[in-house]
């Protein structure tokens, strides 16, 4: 009932446990599972709804996918103009080949600007590269100023969602961690009151904090601009009022051309939170006299996507603009919520795109969690096929499988090697069909269904019956009707 | 009109009724039917759990024993799914030119039973009778990678005395997703648990689909849970007709 | 300060490796991007009055506050918006029109940078804004900034709690793409732009609406029905 009193999360992939146990918590907690549902309901009937009064959407998604798979095909051109552009229009461009570099260069450049405080954006990258426990840990302190992120940091929780990250925390569990982090009693649980406590809070560090870091929801190449896309006006805060801005953003982030956001801004809030256009997006131009940061940083991050981008296939992952329809739209995430997937980019995009970040090292687990049914790639502005990158993945994890020695106890990994020599003759398939009759006849019960099996079959009828196998398979029985009876139509 | 049949692995094992069914249907509607006793699964398993070089020597052996059908029907969109969708890839993993132009010269002779029936023979009223409430659950492979639209609705909407009561929230799936169910079982009834409270809110005496496989997930649920409804693929709707019926009676 | 190896090199020469087929210049990428498919909808098909009651109807959907006025009476409406939202003191872009700026109200003109520009605190404490903008577009209400003289430095148009805003219905497009056109024609890309739609709002509690977080919580938008939008 209490997000407080819950595990808290373990949102690094190298140490989650694999997704179906992280799943078990949450399976079994009622409110939680609301708490999502009801969240995804909502968001999911909006851009329904706007998806369909936009007659031209699929030319729109078409023409959105093809700019980013340009932009990923040509990123290296793109990126060296998106670096000449933003340091002639007085940006910094900086390189950061790993999660640990990129916090180095923050915490320097923080140094540099003596900052012991630091507002920040919403930032997914930033928490993939978990940059906040980093800083606090250099005594630095962080102030996170999306209202779900303030959610999360005073309730010491980690997101659940890339847009909505606080959706699995209900208002009277935000009532609970406002009353008691920010020390206000008599907080009602109305979104309108726990708003204005969140603007309170925080309107004094704006205009106080002198360092901000966020991130960037798309880097303009041609104009070395970069653009933000949010609700709540916090971006707008620390991209105006302070005196030092430091972008932290992953190489694929790139667009050609300003021109291309015309695209992109008409998919991106549909896609996210279902609204025509979101209420601000900002873009500027390395710095500007008088208007704005005196001195602005890029960090441009690799951390494994070079190593995404070289594989023909799974390169679709980057193009990806973490507008989360597809967690809205999976029935897996619908169930789980974000936390199981051990990420901070969870549902069918971070099932693809985790696993890959981590080289396939860890994360092996993700790529199982779907069931296949596409409603991601329905959904997906940039047409990103999920599940095709899924399947790819699993034969990743299945061949590391093949040299292990485990795998001759993993009843899955055995039943399916059998299997496949099974089905490599008829007669081995049809001999194994009778054996199966035979060695399923015990469980078998008297209404004709089995109702518990053992190993991995409990893992079916668990919730499940299966009915008892029939006496005669329909080949058996097309043979026998060419014995018997007269084939009609012959 | 010829046409080979393609009855899939757990169709021939755990579902022969089906494909009576569909040699009954077609019969009727005078299509001459081939079965091949070589036949055995697509791959569908192997590819969908990550054991590509064995989908790669299933997909090469249906190809094989299909190149030369005029037509290849097979009742289970999720199997037509992987046939259209994955077969290519894997060959080009193969690297087997020959393979892939074999297989894009059979794509098109490969049907799901709904696009046969209308596409292919031009009907939606097979001549069934079915006086039975019945609710209708798209499978995503056939909602999505088939994009079968209305042709399912259109065959049902043709039986005599079937009472169609719609499915609220159709595009969800039912959890089933293949070894999905039993590597991820705790969730796979979870996602299971939710589309029966839709499938159960229909009141519908029979919940049917063009894939043995949610019907298996949905019934095997609803015998454990007692509901009373039943499974049945559109097949045997469509196969059944009042001579059948009174035939079965007597 | 940071590492003096820099990465640059070897991140820009893995993603050269894995793009094998990439062009060696943004320049020689320009014909592949210019065949990019653009089938969508580029302009809008909606008559001038069509198009402007729409962009009324999608701001007020945002709970933005709306007016309309003919150039002329676009001081008295601009006095009639101040009075009834009783608000006194108010911040201003050095580039507006002096008729504007309606007596009977105390204005703090912001001379941009440098010299003449208002503090922080004075433009916190101030009860609204006033600004122009560059264009409105009708399918999403949005109202765009390019921080020119006229529109403002950004924190003018953010720490006030109450933005008035002047359209002018020739500025007032229907689609996105064609504010890009217009943006376009007018000058190379703008440096700072903002896209505005609506007041500042979140939904991060239980998905519901709350307008007014840090931005301005209220938009007001007096649409002026100026020469040039009879024309077209």
């Amino acid at each position: 009932m209490n997000a407080a009193a819950a595990p808290h999360p373990v949102l690094d992939p190298a140490h989650a446990p694999p997704f179906p146990v992280a799943a078990l918590p949450v399976l079994r907690n009622p409110q939680l599972r609301k708490n999502v549902a009801h969240a995804i309901d909502v968001i999911q009937a909006k851009r329904a709804r706007l998806v369909e009064e936009k007659t031209d959407w699929q030319a729109l998604r078409s023409a959105a996918a093809a700019i980013r798979a340009h932009a990923l095909e040509n990123l290296g051109a793109y990126l060296e103009l998106f670096e000449a552009r933003c340091t002639a229009a007085g940006g910094q461009v900086h390189w950061a080949s790993d999660a640990a570099e990129a916090r180095q260069i923050v915490l320097d450049l923080l140094r540099q600007e003596n900052a012991a405080e630091v507002i920040k954006i919403k930032s997914m990258t930033s928490a993939e590269i978990q940059l906040n426990p980093f800083l606090e840990s250099a005594g630095i302190e962080v102030f996170e100023t999306d209202l779900a992120e303030i959610i999360l940091q005073l309730g010491e929780d980690e997101p659940s969602h890339i847009v909505v990250p606080a959706l699995h925390v209900n208002r009277s569990q935000v009532r609970e961690i406002f009353a008691r982090r920010m020390g206000i009693e008599n907080l009602s649980d109305n979104p309108q009151a726990l708003t204005a406590a969140a603007r309170n809070y925080l309107r004094e560090k704006f205009l106080r904090i002198p360092t901000a870091i966020g991130g960037a929801n798309f880097l303009i190449a041609e104009t070395g601009s970069v653009a933000v896309v949010e609700s709540e006006g916090n971006g707008r805060m620390c991209l105006t009022l302070p005196r030092t801005l430091i972008t932290l953003a992953g190489i694929e982030k790139i667009l050609p051309r300003y021109q291309d956001l015309e695209v992109m801004l008409q998919v991106l809030a549909r896609s996210a939170t279902g609204e025509r256009m979101n209420p601000y997006t900002s873009l500027w131009t390395g710095v500007r006299a008088g208007d704005g940061p005196e001195r602005f940083h890029v960090v441009l991050l690799d951390n494994g996507r070079s190593r995404i981008l070289a594989r023909k296939n799974e390169r679709q992952t980057l193009r990806c603009i973490r507008c989360a329809a597809c967690m809205n739209a999976c029935p897996v995430y619908r169930q789980t919520g974000g936390h199981a997937y051990g990420s901070v980019y969870p549902g069918p995009i971070g099932a693809i795109l985790t696993p890959q970040l981590m080289q396939m090292r860890h994360a092996q687990s993700l790529p199982y969690a779907s069931s296949l049914c596409g409603a991601c790639f329905e959904v997906c502005p940039v047409k990103i096929n999920i599940p095709e990158v899924l399947i790819d993945l699993r034969a990743v994890v299945t061949d590391q499988e093949r040299l292990r020695i485990k795998r001759l106890f993993d009843p899955m990994y055995l039943g399916l090697r059998v299997a496949a020599l099974v089905f490599s003759r008829a007669w081995l398939f049809h001999a194994a069909q009778r054996m199966a009759r035979i060695g399923l006849r015990p469980f078998t019960k008297k209404d004709g269904w089995i109702h518990a099996l053992p190993s991995i079959g409990a893992e079916w009828t668990q919730t499940r019956d299966l009915r008892g196998l029939p006496k005669q398979t329909f080949h058996a029985w097309w043979a026998s009707r060419g014995k018997g009876v007269a084939r009609e139509n012959r | 009109m010829r046409a080979s049949l393609f009855i899939t692995c757990y169709n021939d094992t755990l579902f022969p009724e089906t494909g009576r069914a569909v040699v009954a249907l077609l019969e009727r509607l005078g299509v001459a039917l081939d079965f091949h006793p070589q036949q055995t699964c697509c791959g569908q398993m192997h590819a969908n759990t990550g054991f590509h070089p064995e989908a790669i020597s299933l997909a090469q052996r249906f190809v094989r024993l299909y190149q030369d059908a005029e037509a290849i029907v097979i009742p289970s969109s999720s199997c037509v799914a992987m046939i259209r969708e994955q077969y290519a890839g894997l060959f080009e993993e193969l690297g087997d030119t020959g393979l892939r132009q074999a297989c894009a010269a059979l794509l098109p002779r490969v049907f799901e039973l709904s696009e046969f029936l209308i596409d292919k023979l031009g009907v939606d009223d097979v001549g069934a009778y079915f006086p039975h409430r019945v609710t209708y659950h798209a499978s995503c492979h056939g909602l999505r990678a088939l994009a079968l639209g209305d042709r399912p609705g259109r065959l049902l909407a043709k039986v005599r005395g079937l009472d169609l009561v719609p499915l609220a929230n159709l595009d969800r799936c039912c959890g089933f997703g293949g070894t999905f169910a039993v590597k991820n079982g705790e969730v796979s009834s979870a996602m299971l648990a939710e589309k029966l409270r839709d499938v159960t809110a229909t009141g519908a005496e029979y919940c049917t689909a063009l894939d043995n496989s949610c019907l298996m997930h949905l019934g095997g649920a609803l015998h454990r849970q007692f509901a009373g409804m039943k499974t049945i693929h559109l097949a045997e709707i469509l196969a059944s007709t009042e001579t059948l019926r009174a035939e079965a009676r007597s | 300060m940071t590492s003096t190896v820099s990465s640059r090199e070897p991140i820009l020469n893995r993603v050269r490796a894995a793009t094998p087929d990439g062009a060696p210049s943004a320049a020689d990428a320009q014909r592949s991007w210019s065949a990019l498919p653009r089938d969508y909808i580029r302009r809008g098909s909606l008559s001038a009055p069509s198009r402007l009651e729409l962009m009324m109807e999608r701001l007020r959907e945002y709970d933005a506050e709306t007016s309309e006025c003919r150039l002329e009476e676009l001081p008295a409406a601009i006095g009639a918006q101040l009075t009834r939202s009783g608000r006194r003191t108010l911040v201003a872009p050095e580039g507006l029109p002096q008729e504007w700026l309606v007596p009977g109200f105390k204005w703090k003109i912001d001379h941009g940078s440098g010299n003449g520009s208002l503090d922080i605190g004075e433009i916190e404490r101030a009860d609204g804004v006033l600004t122009a903008c560059f264009c409105g577009v009708a399918d999403s209400g949005t109202v765009v900034l390019h921080h020119t003289a006229a529109e403002g430095r950004r924190v003018l148009t953010l720490l006030p709690d109450w933005h008035l805003c002047i359209l002018r219905a020739s500025q007032v497009v229907q689609t996105l793409p064609e504010y890009f056109s217009r943006s376009h024609e007018s000058a190379s890309a703008p440096a700072l732009v903002t896209w505005i739609s609506g007041p500042s709002a979140t939904a991060d509690i239980e998905m519901t609406r709350i307008k007014g977080v840090h931005g301005p919580r209220f938009l007001n938008v007096i649409l002026v029905r100026d020469e040039d939008a009879a024309a077209t």
